[in-house]
């Protein structure tokens, strides 16, 4: 008897799911709506006072404030003094990366380094003379325009190269993930926005907390804000591969592995490259952002410039954040069409 | 389009009242400067709500870091600073003392501090006192800045700010910058979770701070001490940071250093705003608030108000009767009222 009751009642709770779902929700607010209140420093001494003065809803009244900043203080406290080592490590493994990097670029004479961007341009724009000349000039300015400006571009460049690094490393699999279910897409989604529009000191002063001023909290703001069009892209990239492709894939008999290394990912490379592109463009972007928080670069002068009014600087400093802008455009763009040319040998014929 | 037509008209309704209610007071008008610190910002709120209450001005508040805010005063487009770090800017700020735009009404904090600290537990361990102290390799591979492991990181003041070039050539007459670097943490909140990020992971940390703020009351930072204060001292020193502010670190030149003075905080007005708000201004000389009470509001404002400014300063009001001296019996009255 009791079985079958229970019985009817799941069956009962299966078919009005979303209704209980709602109600849920509704009790879940109520109680918040409860919660603060009790908890609110300044509510009125008796419940009743509210039902005799009314002047709370003209304006949003005091007690009427979810406690949320205090719980997110606690748990944040909790999480630097007992966990504080894992984040110690990882500063440790980003810093150690970073100045890896960064002290090879500083200690390369610069010609070489002018030669080699120029280089890598003229190999990944497929050996156009135009894009590797320009690029080559794009970067011979940088250190023109001031000669501090050259050791803050490396710099940048470093912290930058290093956030992409972790945007591919992890960009790339999770906008797999996403193209291959529409629910672990349906979750993914509202996390990528929030990560695109949560303002970014938002992150940054707890990311000073825990790694330290510097290099690290900018790398990870960086890479927050960086990687959801790379893995917007990815996802996009490899849904719109044509669905005769892989049906002639399958039809081959190849497996999910085969089809996903041998068809999509080759297929969907202009759009993942378009990917990359747009997360080095972001990146670039918190740039200025990063150096509140005693990142050295290129932002670091920006600022500077900005706290002395020093008109001249700021600008100077802003027309080297473009030049690097366009250097690292014009590697990842010509290398995407490139890639994108190879891929559609039918409209090459046709011109 | 009758909904076009509605929101229209309940705009100009809006904008009508809006105008209302500014014209009713248009005889007072200040433009309050304000600071990225909290000190600054207690007292623009403590003395935004007695113009505003009191005297029925209409306050506006302008919020920024210290050259813009102060270019700004001296442009003639900020009234009333009610926090200069005197000392600090004094170079650039006397001229204008001089030619008559901006008048110094006297002190608004009469003991504030700047100057290099470090955390109580690695000072006792170390016996760390003075900055003399510091010059030892063993003790600056405590502070080992992990972006130049060759040196020790001393987390200085921002970039924009006086106290950064000031403390660079600290750094340099005191021998300390074969030692440490001197860390610009970029902004005031990045070099405040810095500290605080220290003592909560309990790792050593060499920085320059200030009081009154709110986070001196909360960590345990041991001061460490200078060469004691001389004007001469201190007036050869302001020339040469003025030169590297200038002309870039390449200018500096072997001069003087000694401890920053434990020096009155100021206020100052435009010339022209006292002559036209007489009664409004003498309110502003009399304002003074002693550290202890400052540090006192601060550490209200950061773990009981919820970070809300007014309340703090609604707080200091109620609690607090030396405001009462500052103004007319009239308009405390008002104040009060209005709390």
């Amino acid at each position: 008897m009791g079985l079958f009751l229970l019985l009817k009642f799941t069956r009962h709770m299966k078919k009005n799911k979303k209704l209980y779902v709602n109600l849920g929700l509704l009790s879940f607010f109520i109680w918040l709506l409860i919660f603060s209140y009790n908890s609110s420093k300044r509510k009125p001494e008796n419940v009743s006072d509210l039902l005799n003065d009314f002047s709370w809803l003209h304006q949003w009244p005091k007690w009427l404030d979810l406690p949320l900043m205090k719980y997110i203080n606690i748990i944040f406290k909790k999480l630097n003094e007992t966990y504080g080592w894992i984040f110690e490590a990882i500063n440790n493994f980003l810093l150690w990366q970073l100045m890896t990097l960064k002290n090879f670029l500083i200690l390369a004479p610069w010609p070489l380094v002018v030669l080699g961007v120029a280089a890598i341009a003229y190999f990944a724009s497929g050996k156009k003379i135009g894009t590797t000349v320009f690029v080559g000039f794009c970067t011979f300015f940088i250190g023109f325009l001031h000669p501090i400006f050259w050791t803050k571009a490396i710099e940048t460049t470093s912290i930058m190269l290093i956030s992409i690094f972790l945007c591919v490393t992890f960009g790339i699999p999770v906008g797999i993930l996403m193209s291959r279910s529409e629910r672990i897409r349906d979750k993914i989604l509202p996390i990528l926005d929030l990560m695109q529009t949560i303002p970014a000191f938002v992150y940054l002063i707890p990311g000073i907390m825990l790694f330290g001023l510097g290099a690290v909290p900018a790398i990870i703001a960086t890479f927050i804000y960086a990687v959801p069009p790379l893995v917007r892209l990815t996802d996009l990239g490899i849904r719109l591969v044509d669905k005769e492709v892989t049906e002639a894939a399958d039809a081959f008999g190849a497996d999910t592995k085969q089809k996903l290394f041998g068809v999509q990912l080759p297929l969907a490379l202009p759009n993942i490259m378009q990917g990359i592109n747009q997360a080095t463009m972001m990146a670039l972007a918190m740039v200025v952002i990063a150096s509140m928080i005693g990142t050295r670069g290129l932002g670091d002068e920006v600022l500077l410039g900005l706290q002395q009014l020093n008109v001249g600087r700021a600008a100077e400093a802003g027309i080297a954040i473009v030049l690097l802008a366009i250097v690292l455009d014009r590697i990842t763009q010509s290398y995407g069409e490139r890639l994108q040319a190879r891929n559609m040998p039918t409209k090459k014929e046709k011109n | 389009m009758r909904f076009l037509k509605k929101l229209g008209l309940s705009m100009l309704f809006a904008s009508v009242l809006a105008l209302g209610t500014t014209s009713a007071n248009a005889e007072c008008k200040a433009r309050l400067g304000d600071f990225d610190w909290s000190s600054a910002n207690i007292h623009t709120a403590i003395s935004a709500f007695i113009l505003e209450k009191g005297y029925g001005c209409q306050v506006e508040v302008t919020k920024g870091s210290t050259t813009p805010i102060m270019a700004a005063h001296y442009d003639k487009q900020l009234d009333v600073i009610t926090e200069v770090w005197y000392d600090n800017i004094i170079a650039n700020y006397e001229p204008y003392v001089e030619n008559g735009t901006i008048m110094n009404i006297g002190v608004n904090t009469p003991d504030s501090q700047q100057a290099f600290y470090v955390d109580k537990t690695t000072a006792d361990k170390y016996n760390l006192k003075s900055v003399e102290d510091m010059k030892d390799p063993k003790i600056a591979a405590l502070f080992t800045d992990p972006e130049d492991p060759s040196k020790g990181r001393m987390t200085s003041c921002i970039s924009g700010w006086t106290c950064y070039t000031v403390n660079l050539v600290k750094q340099k007459e005191y021998g300390l910058d074969e030692f440490y670097t001197n860390f610009d943490p970029g902004s005031g909140g990045a070099l405040d979770a810095a500290i605080a990020g220290a003592f909560a992971k309990k790792k050593p940390i060499f920085t320059y701070y200030w009081a009154p703020t709110g986070l001196m009351g909360k960590v345990d930072l041991v001061r460490l001490t200078e060469p004691k204060f001389s004007k001469k001292c201190w007036d050869d020193m302001s020339a040469v940071v003025e030169d590297i502010k200038a002309n870039g670190p390449d200018a500096y030149k072997p001069s003087c250093a000694c401890e920053y003075r434990d020096m009155a905080l100021t206020k100052s007005v435009l010339t022209e705003w006292a002559k036209a708000h007489p009664k409004e201004t003498k309110f502003l000389e009399k304002y003074t608030v002693p550290t202890a009470t400052v540090n006192k509001m601060l550490a209200f404002y950061e773990d009981e108000s919820d970070g809300d400014m007014e309340l703090t300063a609604r707080e200091f009001l109620k609690t607090e009767s030396m405001w009462k001296k500052w103004v007319p019996a009239a308009v405390a009255k008002k104040v009060t009222a209005a709390l």
